[in-house]
């Protein structure tokens, strides 16, 4: 076997301590073909002698003593195929920053590098030319939750020129915002600043490319980064989605109500309606736990028969559906949800009618909710409870991040409806980082009205009844008085989140949302290959992050899975030999992306190469010998030593 | 105490002839080896006495591969790993951890000194710390003397 060596003295960092003359003189018995020296190997004469040389010599293996492979170890690579070889057949020492720069005495250093060499022969000659394989593969996109940060996400994709199937588990789209008339930091309105971007997903240049599937849910996933195949499970809107017009006169005909999911059952709502005014899509639904067809079996046609746009509309018949779609990625945006506030019984949550959540006292004020936005029943002493949960190693350790943001601002809504409310804030930390975020914060702390003060754990405080009054005790005997106690509970993922979770195997963090690629450099990508995230799903976030995570989202899938180019898999994936496994699966438990299956009708694991990253760890764990990890194999690695310690 | 008793022999040794520890160092490509190549941008001395080897992942490190150097006349092995939670494959590096663990118990039971077998983490940014391990392990290996083969037939 023919081994050539270039020796690059990267002018003189190399060469001046490592004399390339005594390192050739060192491996003179090491069977070397040729030893040549060049004074920059990486630059462009450098590239443009060693793909020449190449192309002369013909060795049938290379070593490239330079710098360290983490800077050029692809540039030669790039090298050796531009010369017709293939680039695994190359081997880089590292004698530049782990050799010359580290060594104090020359004679040492040259001795350090023949080892090394010696250790990179050996390995290179067991090495194998190995091919990129390549996949086509689906450009259109999975969304799943119609919230902003699905929205944006969508829509992105959709400008791009992608197909987008956009799931939202719900009767409406906007996610939480929509439900809220005044947002902080500015007191925006929800649905004003939603509007414009569902009337675009909706109706817009590129509503062509978006279909929205409500009420539905992802209900199984095959597949993988590229080539998904999704199933969707669709509930009836018992609608004939395409006909209505959304006038609402099926809603005026119901004669059934029943308490109003959105506004916390609260207000009422008919068995035929609106999620909630002015919800978008502009399309009732039927509620089978309310009509009496379904919950009695009654006959009642009133609805379908007050419908202006003829008697099929109405589809009582509708039953649930599944839809399969080929996507080569999911964004997944499914949002976050509340910490249950009854975990803390001594706060009287549930059981006392003075105690609500920040959400329900969102929902009293809204001129959309129960009671129309009049403000003659709201209570005159408002006492705000923040951090239920939050920064508690008890329940949950980090800060939610949003509720000091809104709780300032229901401060503010009070103030505006009732001047002579007594507003008291009892928290633990103040959060309100960023440009904005403090201006509500600063208000309530300037406001007369309005007093703050700070407690040291939750469990030292409590809610009892009194005289119709709730009573507010904080440990060390002091008591407040307050006609409603509101409390600010933790984010916390999403009641879904872990079954989900398990149906795409994307990996959940300790705190149960989705676990990011990495939590700072590679947030929007989920650990699983293909599977991005974005807005409250991966961890409390405002409206501004998950919307810029669905543009972040989008913007990965547009880079990663291009339509027209083929998957490009690198070969440095695992595989395992079906003759040597014993089926013990240990590999699929080590496997930190799930890429191991196993075969059940052959009794053997099986690795994805697509899924694959290459670690390795399933190899060390094998105790058959029977997975291998391709341009690290264990004879390479085990020649490599042997070379270090001749 | 072993390890004083040890340092005696070694000291013994070396008034005989100089030793110079072998030592393979496996670094995993994304922290360790990082960490290494600091240490020569800073220009950072340290012994010569570790030949590396890179792989993608500390948890790729099969205990046979240390075993063989040890076999092949190593007088020591240091495992570097990114550090808990910073692993470039979320977890290989605990799992090296915990092999090294299972490893040196048996290795010790060979009559291979706990200190010529270490495990450690090691960042990409911290060059200083690679320097000093390396300065350490070379120095408490060489304390030791070369690793003695314990039985016959090249076995270790």
């Amino acid at each position: 076997m023919k081994i050539g060596l270039y020796f690059c003295n990267c002018g003189s960092n190399i060469a001046e301590l490592v004399d390339p003359e005594k390192v050739r003189l060192g491996l003179a018995q090491d069977g070397l073909a040729y030893f040549k020296t060049y004074p920059f190997l990486c630059s462009e004469e450098g590239k443009a002698f060693l793909e020449q040389d190449l192309r002369d010599e013909r060795p049938d293996r290379v070593v490239i003593a330079a710098c360290t492979p983490r800077e050029h170890e692809a540039t030669f690579m790039r090298v050796l195929e531009q010369a017709g070889m293939n680039p695994y057949l190359m081997q880089m020492v590292n004698l530049r920053e782990q050799v010359a720069w580290v060594t104090k005495e020359p004679e040492q250093a040259v001795r350090k590098a023949v080892l090394a060499i010696r250790g990179a022969l050996l390995r290179v000659a067991l090495q194998q030319e190995l091919e990129r394989e390549e996949l086509e593969v689906a450009s259109s996109v999975l969304v799943l939750g119609g919230g902003p940060a699905g929205l944006k996400a969508s829509l992105t994709l959709a400008r791009a020129g992608r197909k987008v199937v956009l799931v939202e588990k719900g009767p409406a789209i906007g996610g939480l915002p929509v439900l809220y008339e005044e947002l902080f930091p500015d007191l925006e309105c929800g649905p004003c600043m939603l509007e414009p971007l569902m009337g675009e997903l909706l109706h817009g240049e590129y509503a062509g490319n978006i279909e929205l599937l409500t009420l539905s849910e992802l209900a199984e996933v095959k597949g993988f980064f590229g080539n998904f195949s999704a199933t969707i499970r669709r509930r009836p809107r018992y609608l004939d989605e395409a006909t209505c017009i959304g006038c609402g006169e099926c809603v005026e005909a119901c004669p059934v109500a029943g308490k109003n999911p959105f506004d916390c059952g609260m207000g009422e709502k008919k068995a035929m309606a609106f999620a909630f005014p002015g919800a978008l899509p502009n399309l009732p639904y039927l509620d089978p736990a309310l009509c009496t067809r379904f919950t009695e079996g009654g006959e009642c046609r009133l609805c379908s028969e007050s419908c202006p746009m003829g008697a099929d509309v109405v589809r009582y018949q509708d039953a649930e559906t599944l839809v399969e779609r080929q996507v080569g990625a999911i964004v997944v945006a499914t949002g976050a949800s509340l910490y249950d506030c009854t975990t803390f019984p001594q706060l009287g949550y549930g059981v006392l009618p003075q105690v609500k959540t920040a959400h329900e006292l969102e929902r009293m004020l809204a001129s959309n909710g129960p009671f129309a936005g009049d403000p003659s029943g709201l209570p005159e002493r408002v006492l705000f409870i923040h951090c239920v949960g939050s920064l508690d190693e008890g329940h949950r350790p980090y800060c939610s991040g949003i509720c000091c943001q809104y709780a300032f601002k229901l401060n503010r809504l009070l103030r505006s409806r009732l001047p002579q409310a007594r507003i008291h804030h009892l928290y633990r930390e103040i959060a309100a980082a960023g440009k904005e975020a403090s201006a509500l914060y600063l208000s309530a702390r300037e406001d007369p009205g309005t007093a703050l003060s700070r407690y040291g754990s939750l469990a030292g405080l409590s809610v009892r009844e009194e005289g119709g009054e709730a009573r507010v005790f904080v440990a060390g005997g002091e008591s407040l008085s307050a006609d409603l106690v509101v409390l600010c509970p933790a984010v916390v993922p999403g009641e879904d989140a872990g079954a989900l979770g398990a149906l795409l195997e994307v990996s959940l963090d300790r705190f149960g949302f989705y676990e990011e690629m990495h939590g700072r450099i590679d947030a929007s990508s989920s650990k699983m290959r293909g599977i991005y995230l974005a807005g409250a799903c991966q961890g409390p976030a405002d409206i501004q992050r998950a919307a810029l995570q669905g543009v972040a989202a989008a913007g990965s899938v547009l880079c990663e899975l291009v339509e027209g180019r083929k998957l490009r898999l690198e070969p440095l994936f695992a595989s395992v030999d079906p003759e040597l496994c014993s089926g013990c699966r240990v590999c699929l438990k080590v496997c930190p992306y799930r890429a191991v299956s196993f075969d059940s009708e052959k009794g053997v694991a099986c690795v994805s190469s697509v899924l694959c990253h290459g670690c390795g760890t399933c190899v060390a764990a094998c105790p058959a010998g029977a997975s291998r990890a391709q341009h690290f194999t264990g004879e390479m690695i085990l020649a490599e030593i042997e070379g270090a310690l001749k | 105490m072993k390890g004083s008793i040890n340092a005696r022999k070694g000291e013994k040794r070396r008034a005989a002839e100089p030793f110079e520890p072998r030592i393979i160092g496996f670094l995993c490509n994304w922290c360790s080896y990082a960490g290494a190549d600091r240490a020569g941008l800073a220009q950072t001395p340290y012994p010569p006495n570790v030949s590396i080897v890179r792989v993608m992942c500390t948890g790729r490190i099969e205990p046979v591969f240390i075993m063989k150097a040890f076999q092949q006349g190593a007088d020591g092995v240091i495992v570097l790993a990114c550090h808990p939670g910073d692993c470039h494959y979320k977890e290989g590096n605990l799992r090296a951890a915990q092999r090294h663990a299972l490893l040196a118990r048996v290795m010790l039971q060979m009559g291979v000194e706990r200190e010529r077998c270490r495990f450690d983490y090691v960042s990409a940014g911290e060059g200083e710390k690679y320097a000093q391990l390396v300065t350490d392990m070379v120095e408490s290996v060489r304390m030791l003397g070369p690793l003695k083969k314990v039985s016959a037939g090249g076995e270790i």
